[in-house]
């Protein structure tokens, strides 16, 4: 087993088995690291709790709710200064927080008063907002207040407002991910199959795992819309409690980050026969065949190949002109859950960076067995890093660039190492064509940039050349151009709209016939 | 034939999810599933739909097939029976990296 020691890490030997090197002729069945087990003591880990994972990353993206926190005022930290999962009416779920406020008194005293005086005040402030999801914390979980029997009371005096309770506090699984499951499946026990949606269409989808992070939900809605598709429901991003109540009418699940929402689908695919489909919105080539496929199954491929030439034709020499600028660039992956298979392959393919190496946070090892599976030899896999092992292997690795969270990201930055924000992204939209290029042209700004070249200049000790002038990022990025190689004239860099996700809003779609399953 | 099982192995694993579900028994049903239909679309037999799973199988399985027959040209050399010994080696060859040999401690947690 090709296992790596890191040598901050030889003080914790348990953390050898978090690692590997895929090595020369190393597969699946001799190269896995562990995962998804507890952080061993001392190792400071980069990980979220549980009830971040259930309200922070999966509650919280629904549009059209309060959403509570029924604990300490510093449990809602996470919101708009930190979160980017926007929406269409006005980002309300990230504009507003909402928590209890428990202190000592209620810890003593009991806080279940304390939280139906909250849920009542919350309603009457923006009474407009009928829904209301509530989360435990650690706090409310170890004095056992009972959130369910409130909620019910409540929803027994006020008949208009529906409420959802997620019992996921802090402690309540290894990481974020152990809340990702609870809510997911707290969702489907107690909420689906609770309202009649409109079928609109013969072509119905929920789209599982998808956050609408600066606005990917809407750029893959717009296709699916294109292609004649009812969207039902989107779990979570930009997405309506009511619709997501309706799950169950749907004929596919078509499912994104299968890290955060495989649970719902598999439940939804057991309960009510709805299949799932596993899709990559990233990159030209997975996400043309996932249009495809989804195209496939309802008897409109020739709606999805339209759309993809569309596009293709529209974002290609731009994503082109990128990635000739980007070749061998070195990228450490090392995003949270599911980044790192999303990316690892079309991110070499498509724009030429060598992954030198994956991480994740939270994964299970079937992320990583699908990440490892996607790297090329050499990648080294870590699973739940802590801060010290970044750092080595930032030394040891020498990347040009990482991709992660804002706090390793910053850590990153204090070694001169460029970092773009893997979580929120700097200017997505990623998903889509437009967004892929975006994602190239965010690489490119920070690889190239003049600023970063100048900031490992040390003035107090480095000689400063008089003779040459400021570099900019052309003259930086076209050394990697070989001499004889021109771009093709229909090369060139982004030239989309600083906000390219608006404008989809409102947009009006033609209504497909009904059309027979055909089997291509 | 062993190397060309390596490289449509390779094929999958860069490219494909289907085969990543998180529990052993699932894994099985999907490669099962998908790569049946992937080799019934080569040979150019009849592929049954009955069922909304059959048709998430059969979607894979259609870009499979196409992505095969566009990235392999040696495929278009094989007869059918051999298209349908390769096609057995690839599953067998897929069980075993994703089931049978896998290290993943997961594939048999009785619930998801």
């Amino acid at each position: 087993m090709p296992y790596h020691t890191f040598k901050c890490s030889e003080c914790i030997p348990e953390r050898t088995k978090h690692a590997v090197i895929k090595g020369p002729g190393e597969d699946l069945t001799s190269c896995l690291p562990l995962g998804y087990l507890n952080t061993i003591p001392g190792s400071i880990s980069e990980r979220g709790c549980a009830y971040c994972g259930a309200k922070h990353v999966i509650g919280t993206p629904m549009k059209d709710v309060i959403h509570l926190s029924h604990g300490p005022i510093g449990c809602t930290y996470d919101t708009w200064q930190t979160k980017r999962y926007i929406s269409d009416n006005d980002n309300f779920q990230i504009k507003y927080t909402f928590a209890t406020d428990m202190r000592e008194k209620h810890i003593v005293f009991g806080a279940e008063k304390l939280l139906k005086q909250n849920i009542i005040e919350a309603f009457k402030a923006f009474p407009k907002i009928k829904r209301m999801t509530i989360y435990q914390t650690c706090a409310s979980a170890l004095i056992g207040d009972d959130i369910d029997a409130v909620a019910q009371a409540v929803m027994e005096a006020m008949p208009d407002v529906d409420i959802f309770v997620c019992n996921s506090p802090g402690f309540a699984g290894p990481s974020q991910s152990g809340g990702h499951h609870k809510i997911n499946i707290a969702w489907i026990n107690q909420k689906v199959g609770t309202f009649e949606p409109k079928i609109t269409s013969d072509h119905v989808i929920n789209y599982v795992g998808e956050y609408n992070i600066q606005g990917d939900q809407e750029v893959m809605a717009d296709y699916f819309q294109r292609m004649g598709i009812q969207l039902l429901s989107t779990f979570t991003g930009n997405g309506s409690y009511d619709d997501l109540r309706g799950m169950h009418m749907a004929h596919l699940n078509v499912l994104e980050c299968a890290r955060s929402a495989e649970y719902i689908c598999n439940e939804l695919r057991k309960r009510y026969g709805i299949p799932r489909l596993d899709i990559d919105g990233f990159g030209f080539k997975p996400l043309s065949e996932s249009l495809l496929k989804v195209g496939l199954f309802f008897g409109l491929e020739k709606e999805a190949q339209a759309i993809i030439d569309e596009e293709t034709a529209r974002w290609k020499p731009e994503l082109d002109w990128y990635a000739r600028r980007l070749k061998g660039v070195k990228v450490c992956l090392w995003p949270g859950g599911s980044k790192l298979w999303h990316w690892a392959h079309a991110l070499h393919e498509e724009m030429g960076v060598e992954i030198v190496s994956v991480y994740t946070k939270f994964g299970h090892q079937g992320d990583m067995e699908k990440g490892i599976a996607r790297c090329e030899e050499g990648a080294l896999a870590i699973d739940d890093p802590n801060e010290l092992e970044g750092i080595e292997a930032m030394k040891t690795l020498k990347p040009d660039i990482i991709f992660t969270g804002v706090r390793p990201g910053e850590v990153a930055k204090k070694l001169r190492v460029q970092y773009l924000n893997a979580h929120a992204y700097h200017n997505g939209p990623y998903k889509g064509f437009e967004g892929w290029v975006r994602f190239a042209r965010d690489i490119y700004n920070a690889v190239y940039s003049p600023i970063h070249q100048l900031s490992g200049v040390d003035i107090s000790k480095d000689e400063i050349p008089t003779d040459t002038g400021f570099l900019t990022q052309a003259l930086l990025s076209n050394v990697n151009i070989g001499q004889d190689e021109t771009s093709p004239s229909e090369e060139r860099p982004y030239t989309g709209d600083y906000d390219c996700v608006s404008k989809l809003r409102g947009k009006t779609y033609p209504k497909l016939e009904r059309q027979p399953i055909g089997m291509g | 034939m062993e190397d060309r099982i390596e490289q449509l192995v390779d094929y999958i694993m860069k490219w494909c999810l289907w085969q990543f579900n998180s529990r052993a028994w699932d894994r099985k049903d999907q490669n099962e599933g998908v790569l049946t239909k992937t080799m019934q679309l080569l040979c150019e037999e009849p592929v049954a739909l009955e069922t909304p799973a059959d048709r998430c199988y059969w979607v894979d399985a259609m870009l499979l097939a196409r992505n095969f027959k566009n990235t392999y040209a040696w495929l278009a050399t094989m007869d059918k029976k051999d298209i349908k010994l390769l096609m057995q080696g690839l599953k067998d060859r897929i069980d075993y990296l994703t089931i049978t040999g896998s290290l993943n401690r997961e594939l048999t947690d009785p619930i998801y």
